[in-house]
Parts: C-alpha cells; sequence; structure tokens
C-alpha cells in the first residue's frame, strides 16, 4: 500500500464525520488555546512588572494545571464517545480485509491530525488572544500596557508537550480497545441488545444520605479554615452523592414510578417513563458531570466576582486610611503622652517632607488577644492549653478579640455612644453576638456589662485571615482595662498585644503616598534599630501599595475563575452535544416504530421534549440546589478574606444562575435541532 | 358488508434525481369482506408493500379510493389519522417493531394507553389474547429476552388488543424459522375463525396458504386471484405455485 494511504484514509473518515468532530476540533483547539493563554500570562514578563503581577502569576501557574487535568479528563471522555459511535466504520474496514495493524495505522493518522490542526490552531488563537488577556489583565492591575503582539517560547513547549502527552495517551486508550474487540462486536457495538436497567435502590439511597449529610457539614460548618477537612468531606460526598443521584437515583425513581400503575400507564408518562430509565441509564455519568461542572463554574464565578468588586470595602476594613503606622508594644504603659507624639511627630515630618497633607487622622490604641468563647467567657490561649493538654482539637472555634477604646466605635461610625465604667459596647464582625446574658468576662476575671451589640460590624484595620468571626469589644475606661489584661503576658507568652495606631488620609497621587511610606520607614528606622524597650515591633502601611498586591491577587483569583469558567462552560456545551447527538441515533429506530405503533407525531415530539427537557434540566436545577447549600459556605470563605457582604454575594450567586441558565437554555436549543435532525432524517 | 374496498388505486413516485416516474401501483381494485383471511402475494418490486401502506394510511395514494368500514382514508384529517389508525387498524410487522424500553405486556399495552384505556379494562383485555396466543409466562420479559417466534405472538397481540376492524400483517413470517411461522400462521387462522378480518403481504406459498383467499399483484396491478373455497390447504399450495410459476414465466391471465 502507498504510504499516503493511511493518512488519506484517516483524513476521509474525519471528514465524514464531521458532524462529529468539528465539535471536537473547536474544543481540542479552544483547551489547547486556554492552556497556553494561561501559561503564557503566568510568565508574562509584561505581567511581572506590573506591581501585583507576580501574585497573579502565582495563581495562574497553579491554574494552569487544574486546566491541563480536566483537558485531560474531558478529551478522554469525548473521545472514547467518538470512538464507539464510528466502532461500526472500523468493524467494516476489518471485515473486507484490514488487519488490526493497519486499523492502528489509520487510528494513529486520525490522532496525528486532530493533534496537530488542533495544536496549530490552538497555538496561534492562544498567541492573539493571549494579548487580549494580557491586555485586559494589565488592566485589572490598573498598570500600564504595550500593544505588541509577543510570543512566549516556554508556553508553547509546555503546551506543545502537555498536548502531545494527552493525545498520545488518547490513542494508546482507543487501540487497547482496539485490539480487545472482535470485528463483529466492532459492527455492532451501537446495536447491542440493551438489558432494562435496574433501579439501584440501595445506591440512590446512599446517594441521598450522602447528600443530606454534605448539606448539613456545609450548612453548620463555623468556620471553614478549622473544619477544612470537613470542608473538603463535604465536597466529596456532593460530587459522589451527584454521581450516585443521577445514575442509580434516577433509574430508581422511573421503576417507582412504573411500579404506580395508575401513574405509568398514562399517554402522557407510559413512552417518557420507560425511555427515561433508559436515558438516564446512558446518560447519568454524563448529567453527574454536567451537574458539577456547573456547580463549580457558579461558585468559582460568584465567589471570585464577589472578592474583586469588593476589593475596595476589603482594602478599606484592612487599610482603613492611607498612611498609617501601628506601633505594638508589650504593655499598655509604653504607650505614654511622651511616646506617642514623638511618633506624631515623625509622621508629620514624613508628611512635610513628602509635601502632603494630612485629613481625617484616625488614632487610637487598643489590644488584641485570640480566645475561645465559651459560658460568656474570653479563654485565651494558656488557659486552654491547661485545659486540653494534649488535645489539639476541640469543638469550639478560636476567635480574635480586639478591646477599643469607646471613642474609637463613635470615630468610625459616627455615632455617639456613652458608657459608664465596666460597661462595654460588643461589637462582631462576621456574625453576631449571640449570649443572652448581658455580662461577659476575660479569662474569668475581667467581668463587663455588654450594653449593646452590634451584628455584621466593619471590621477596623482587621490584619487579614484572623478568623472568620471577630470581636471588638469597645469600653470606655480602656487605659484601666488594658492595664488588667497585662497580667496575661508572661515571659514566655505574651498572649495580649497591645498597640497605636495613627493614620491619615492624603491628597497625592498613589506613587506619592507610596514614596512618602518609603520616608515614614526611615523616619521610624531609628527606633526600629534602637530596640527600645517594650516595643515588639512597627508597621507602616500605604492603601497606595498594598492596592496593588490586592489587585494582583484578587483579580488572579477572578482571571482564572472567569477562563476556568469558560473552560468548563465548553466542556458542559460539549457533552450536551455528543449527548444529543447520541440520543438522535439511539432514539431513531424507536421513533419509526412508534409512528407505525399509532402515535402521531406530535405525541412522539412531546414525550421526546419532555424527556430532553427532564434530562437536560435536571443538572441545571441541582446544581443551583447544590450552589444555594454552599452559599454559607462560600460566604464564610469570603470572610476570611474580609469580605462581609451577603446580599451582594446573594445577588451575584443568583446573577450568576441567571445568567448560566440562559447560556444553557441557548445551548440546548441549538443543539436539539441537531437531534430532531437526527431523528426525522430516517423518517421518509 | 365489506370491510375494505379499494377502488383504481395508483401511486406514482417521482425519483429523487431527474424526474423518471415510477408507476408502483397502476389499477388495483379489490374488496374484502368481514372475516375474510386474504393473502396478497408477488414478487419484490411488485408494489405489495406500497400497497400495505397505503391502506395502513401511512401512505398516500397517487389516485383512486381506500374505503375502510365505509370511511374514505383520503377524508380523514391528518391530525385524527393516528387515533383512526389506532381504533381500525392492528399491525403485525416483519421486524415485529417492539420497543426495547418496554417488556412485552407494556409493548401490548401501548395502543390501548394511548387511546387513554386505564389500567384494569387493559388488563382484563390482555389475559384472554396472552391465554390464546400463549405468552402469559413471557409478559414481564424484555424482547431482547425472547425468540422471534415469542416477539412475533406479542406483536399479534399488541395488533389484537384494540379489537381492530382490520388486521394488516406484512410478510409477518419472514424473519421467523419454519417451527415458529407455522405457530404463527396456525394462530392467524385461529383468530380468524373468530371472524377477525386478516390481510396479510407475503412472499411465502405456505404463509399464503392459510388464507382464504389470494391476491397475486403484477406490476402494479391484481393479475389473478385464487379463492380456497372447498380446496385443503395442500391443494391450495399446490395451485399457489402453479401461479406463481406462470407470473414469473411471463404468461397472461389464467
Amino acid at each position: 500500500m502507498r504510504k499516503s494511504f493511511y493518512p488519506k484514509m484517516a483524513w476521509s473518515g474525519i471528514s465524514h464525520n464531521r458532524k462529529l468532530y468539528i465539535p471536537y476540533f473547536i474544543t481540542c483547539i479552544t483547551m489547547v488555546m486556554m492552556f497556553y493563554i494561561i501559561d503564557a500570562l503566568s510568565v508574562s514578563s509584561v505581567l511581572l512588572q506590573v506591581r501585583g503581577g507576580g501574585t497573579m502569576q502565582g495563581i495562574l501557574g497553579f491554574g494552569k494545571w487544574v486546566i491541563g487535568i480536566f483537558t485531560l479528563i474531558f478529551l478522554f471522555y469525548t473521545s472514547s464517545f467518538l470512538s464507539k459511535r464510528r466502532s461500526r466504520e472500523f468493524g467494516l474496514y476489518n471485515v473486507l480485509g484490514m488487519d488490526k495493524r493497519n486499523l492502528a495505522h489509520i487510528h494513529f493518522w486520525e490522532t496525528a491530525i486532530i493533534a496537530g490542526i488542533s495544536l496549530a490552531a490552538g497555538l496561534v488563537c492562544g498567541v492573539v488572544f493571549s494579548k487580549l488577556a494580557e491586555l485586559w489583565m494589565v488592566n485589572i492591575l490598573k498598570g500600564q500596557v504595550d500593544f505588541k503582539l509577543r510570543v512566549e517560547g516556554s508556553a508553547i513547549r509546555e503546551t506543545f508537550l502537555v498536548f502531545l502527552v494527552i493525545f498520545a495517551l488518547i490513542l494508546l486508550n482507543s487501540l487497547r480497545k482496539m485490539t480487545m474487540a472482535s470485528p463483529m462486536e466492532l459492527l455492532h457495538s451501537e446495536h447491542t441488545g440493551e438489558k432494562p436497567p435496574k433501579g439501584n435502590w440501595l445506591l440512590a439511597l446512599v446517594g441521598i444520605v450522602m447528600l443530606a449529610i454534605a448539606y448539613y457539614l456545609a450548612v453548620t460548618i463555623e468556620d471553614p479554615l478549622i473544619a477544612l477537612i470537613w470542608f473538603f468531606a463535604a465536597v466529596v460526598l456532593v460530587i459522589t452523592a451527584t454521581y450516585l443521584l443521577f445514575i442509580a437515583g434516577s433509574v430508581t425513581l422511573c421503576r417507582i414510578l412504573q411500579k404506580n400503575k395508575g401513574y405509568y400507564y398514562k399517554k402522557q408518562h407510559f413512552v417518557s417513563v420507560a425511555s427515561m430509565s433508559y436515558r438516564m441509564k446512558r446518560n447519568g455519568a454524563g448529567l453527574a458531570s454536567i451537574c458539577v461542572l456547573s456547580t463549580m463554574v457558579l461558585v468559582m464565578l460568584s465567589s471570585t466576582i464577589c472578592l474583586y468588586a469588593g476589593v475596595e470595602s476589603i482594602m478599606r476594613e484592612r487599610y482603613p486610611r492611607d498612611l498609617s503606622y501601628e506601633v505594638h508594644v508589650s504593655a499598655p504603659k509604653y504607650l505614654n503622652g511622651e511616646n506617642e507624639a514623638g511618633w506624631r511627630h515623625l509622621m508629620a515630618e514624613t508628611l512635610q517632607e513628602s509635601h502632603l497633607t494630612a485629613s481625617d487622622v484616625l488614632e487610637y490604641t487598643s489590644a488584641s488577644f485570640y480566645a475561645k468563647f465559651e459560658n460568656n467567657n474570653f479563654k485565651m490561649m494558656d488557659e486552654m492549653m491547661d485545659e486540653e493538654t494534649n488535645s489539639s482539637r476541640s469543638s469550639s472555634s478560636v476567635y480574635g478579640v480586639y478591646l477599643a477604646p469607646l471613642s474609637v466605635y463613635n470615630q468610625v461610625t459616627g455615632e455617639n455612644e456613652t458608657l459608664n465604667a465596666g460597661e462595654a459596647l460588643v461589637a462582631v464582625f462576621g456574625g453576631s453576638y449571640e449570649n443572652d446574658t448581658d455580662t461577659l468576662s476575660i479569662h474569668s476575671d475581667i467581668h463587663l456589662n455588654v450594653k449593646k451589640t452590634v451584628s455584621n460590624f466593619k471590621a477596623i484595620n482587621m490584619e487579614g485571615a484572623v478568623s472568620a468571626k471577630v470581636y471588638y469589644l469597645f469600653v470606655p475606661n480602656f487605659d484601666e482595662v488594658a492595664e488588667q489584661l497585662v497580667q496575661y503576658n508572661t515571659d514566655d507568652m505574651q498572649n495580649v498585644s497591645f498597640k497605636c495606631y495613627y493614620g491619615c488620609n492624603l491628597d497625592g497621587s498613589d506613587e506619592e503616598q507610596i514614596a512618602a511610606m518609603n520616608v515614614l520607614n526611615d523616619q521610624f528606622a531609628a527606633i526600629d534599630a534602637s530596640e527600645q524597650e517594650g516595643i515588639n515591633y512597627i508597621r507602616y502601611e500605604s492603601y497606595a501599595f498594598n492596592k496593588e498586591d490586592f489587585y494582583g491577587s484578587f483579580g488572579g483569583l477572578l482571571v482564572l475563575g472567569i477562563l476556568l469558567g469558560i473552560v468548563f462552560v465548553f466542556a458542559a456545551v460539549l457533552i450536551m452535544y455528543y449527548k444529543q447527538v447520541t440520543e438522535g441515533y439511539e432514539d431513531q429506530a424507536g421513533f419509526i416504530v412508534m409512528q407505525k405503533v399509532g402515535m402521531t407525531k406530535k405525541d412522539i415530539r412531546q414525550s421526546i421534549n419532555s424527556q430532553i427537557l427532564i434530562v437536560f434540566f435536571a443538572p441545571l436545577l441541582l446544581a443551583g440546589v447544590h450552589l444555594l447549600f454552599a452559599f454559607p459556605i462560600i460566604y464564610k470563605l469570603l470572610l476570611l478574606f474580609g469580605l462581609n457582604r451577603i446580599q451582594f454575594l446573594a445577588m451575584v450567586a443568583l446573577g450568576c444562575y441567571l445568567l448560566f441558565a440562559v447560556f444553557y437554555i441557548i445551548v440546548y436549543k441549538m443543539t436539539s435541532g441537531v437531534y430532531y435532525q437526527i431523528v426525522s432524517t430516517k423518517n421518509k | 358488508m365489506s370491510i375494505l374496498e379499494v377502488k383504481g388505486l395508483k401511486k406514482t413516485y417521482t425519483t429523487r434525481f431527474g424526474g423518471n416516474q415510477v408507476q408502483a401501483l397502476k389499477n388495483v381494485s379489490f374488496t374484502v369482506e368481514e372475516g375474510e383471511y386474504v393473502a396478497i402475494m408477488g414478487e419484490s418490486g411488485s408494489g405489495k408493500t406500497t400497497l400495505l401502506n397505503i391502506l395502513a394510511a401511512l401512505d398516500k395514494p397517487t389516485g383512486g379510493t381506500v374505503l375502510l368500514n365505509g370511511r374514505n382514508l383520503a377524508e380523514i384529517k391528518e391530525s385524527a389519522m393516528a387515533e383512526f389508525r389506532r381504533d381500525n387498524l392492528g399491525f403485525v410487522f416483519q421486524d415485529f417493531n417492539l420497543l426495547d424500553t418496554f417488556s412485552l405486556e407494556d409493548n401490548i399495552y401501548l395502543p390501548l394507553v394511548l387511546a387513554g384505556k386505564n389500567y384494569r379494562e387493559m388488563h382484563q383485555r390482555l389475559e384472554p389474547i396472552a391465554e390464546q396466543l400463549g405468552i402469559t409466562q413471557l409478559l414481564k420479559k424484555y424482547p431482547y429476552e425472547v425468540s422471534g417466534g415469542q416477539k412475533q405472538r406479542a406483536a399479534v397481540a399488541r395488533a389484537l388488543i384494540t379489537n381492530p376492524k382490520l388486521i394488516l400483517a406484512d410478510e409477518p413470517t419472514g424473519a421467523l424459522d419454519s417451527k415458529s411461522s407455522d405457530e404463527l400462521l396456525d394462530l392467524f387462522s385461529a383468530i380468524n375463525k373468530d371472524k377477525q378480518t386478516i390481510v396479510m403481504v407475503t412472499h411465502s406459498v405456505k404463509a399464503a396458504s392459510h388464507a382464504g383467499r389470494v391476491l397475486f399483484i403484477k406490476d402494479g396491478e391484481v393479475f389473478h386471484q385464487i379463492y380456497k373455497g372447498h380446496h385443503t390447504r395442500q391443494e391450495l399450495y399446490q395451485k399457489i405455485s402453479d401461479t406463481l410459476t406462470l407470473l414469473t414465466t411471463g404468461g397472461d391471465r389464467a
């Protein structure tokens, strides 16, 4: 045989099955493109130069492998679908005298053609679109851009290698399947008599129970960081339960419906229920995959959009003023008038030197510690240690607690609260104060009367992910209470940290403000170096400086969320499309029989329509329910980032879901056209 | 009273490419009386299947009329056609046309379910039919689990359960082995004895020899017909064979 024979055979095989291969090509090209884009962005020098770009690249570098692994699984799934559809053709070649070696050649060339075209087109698209993505990301990071088209050699190499491996694995898999099958099996693989699906009610029950447990966990987990294992357990349970429900649960449901004779033997239900059980048996896994993917897209998009949109408010809670310093000391006595005046003077000199004017000065002292809150008592670390010497985990969580003067509360909120000595105002970030008694104590010996409580308090200068819930205790006589707290600091263990915060807003540009921070740094250098007694450390913070980092990491998450969202949506679309095509071929014969037996075309259409609607919208619905139950966890995770806006999150999640549903319906409409086309071709 | 009246039936197909006209039926006229068992024979391409499709209202004639139980098929609206077919006709096909997704029982119920009957009534109707056809034990099985003969008996049950005016059978023995064929033909004879009208299209001389009358179609026309009358099945068999020989050797009307 001539050398060009196999490539020609392979090519004609592909072009004769255009309906199947075009979507496959598009998917492969998209996957290559996505991988390249993310890879290229993660090494892009343009991005690295932008402040915050480094953080973003770190996130993208991780996301690249997520896409790689997903692509492998997904292309495996679709290619096995393709080879199943085409096994008849190969069976025929086999019968006509080609041996398995010849077939292997054709398989090889087909894979080579697909890999070649996908890689070439994917990389070209990747280079073009990576520039767009780069512009977009630099825009997110609010940096400078140029418009040169760049090709990242290392990303091209990596993409090439990764996809070569993926395609090689796919080829090996299809060769393995081919060598095991006999020609007759190949010829008839689509028409082997199918046993009626047995409803495995045990698995269905397990699925329901698992889902219930997962939902329960999702709703009751207090602190996702501490209950990280449970959090992952919930995720795994939900995924497993989704598969069980779609594979076993759906068939069981059909069986139960069939047992109900009054329901089953009705014109509207009869054909639909019977074919549904077969349809679900064949498609359960695919539908479950769509459901899980959709849920992932929704969770990812809504949380990243929220984070990105909320970045300003997170920033302002973390950095209430444009420029600030914080002096952390070991006891309140070091926060005396003399020291404070000295620090303020340094700040004033800094501003003078930088030609900036301060406004909205916020100045306060506070004490902070970590504690468990049990029986109206904040237990500090050492007390906890005594109690449970060796057990590292206990039921209740550890919270951050801030003690601050009431005047700070009044300044921040603009209210005018007054309290007497011995009284406190309790404000809680990320929750509410649940205790019913109106007294609380610290370490069992400082007692305070709770006069007022505030829920979902906006954090003031909170230091990152302390805990999902933070308690602020505002007292009128801060100095006295703080003095009492000193006793809990021992030589080996400092439980309570005292600090003095001074911050102000500035009138200059971001660059000027960052320059001012550096000046401030220099001003304090002397104090830092002198290791003055009682001073633990000093921190200078510029809103402008940290903004870049925040935009970098949250923007990175958003970009990754959107890119992964696109990939997952693509996967879902392709699975849907192939589902419609397979179902079309499978239903063709039945369609004709039903007509002969006396169903009108309208009846058949209605019945098939209702089945397809169920098949298609069940994953969407379940994904919605999953999202609903994931909501508390997402909310608590976002709290760790300092974002406390439950309504906003709810709106974003709902918006994402609706958008996704619209998209889903469009895809459904488009693909169901293909289905009807296939079903009705043999009809006339 | 005649249950089926076919008058001057014509059917012309236009081939898909080029306007070649193929005349499948030229001029077919015959009547079927109530309780008759008629076999229609003819070579491949003689127009048998076209005729059956028109009788089944699955296809429309180019000319002529078909009256079923006094009603002109051409006058029945498309929307009412499926219902009309369901109520008046029972079908038995060569390849059974059972739905794989249903058990035999559910396959048999299908036309009744479509007609909106309740389960109790369907079940009452099924029992005697299943008994007669000897498939009572098989009702819970699925098509892939039973033999061809058993499938065909289930298909006959499906055709009978609506008490149709007419059963149309298209090569019912075509996919069966000889033993199953014999059983099926005996079954047809038995249900015909119960006054069920049957029109069967077949290639098989043996199948046709069970009928009360045999129509021969050649080149789109009714060429000849034989009544069983007082003849035995063997004699009828012989007469059919002779006629077929005549048909193929191109003789004129006997």
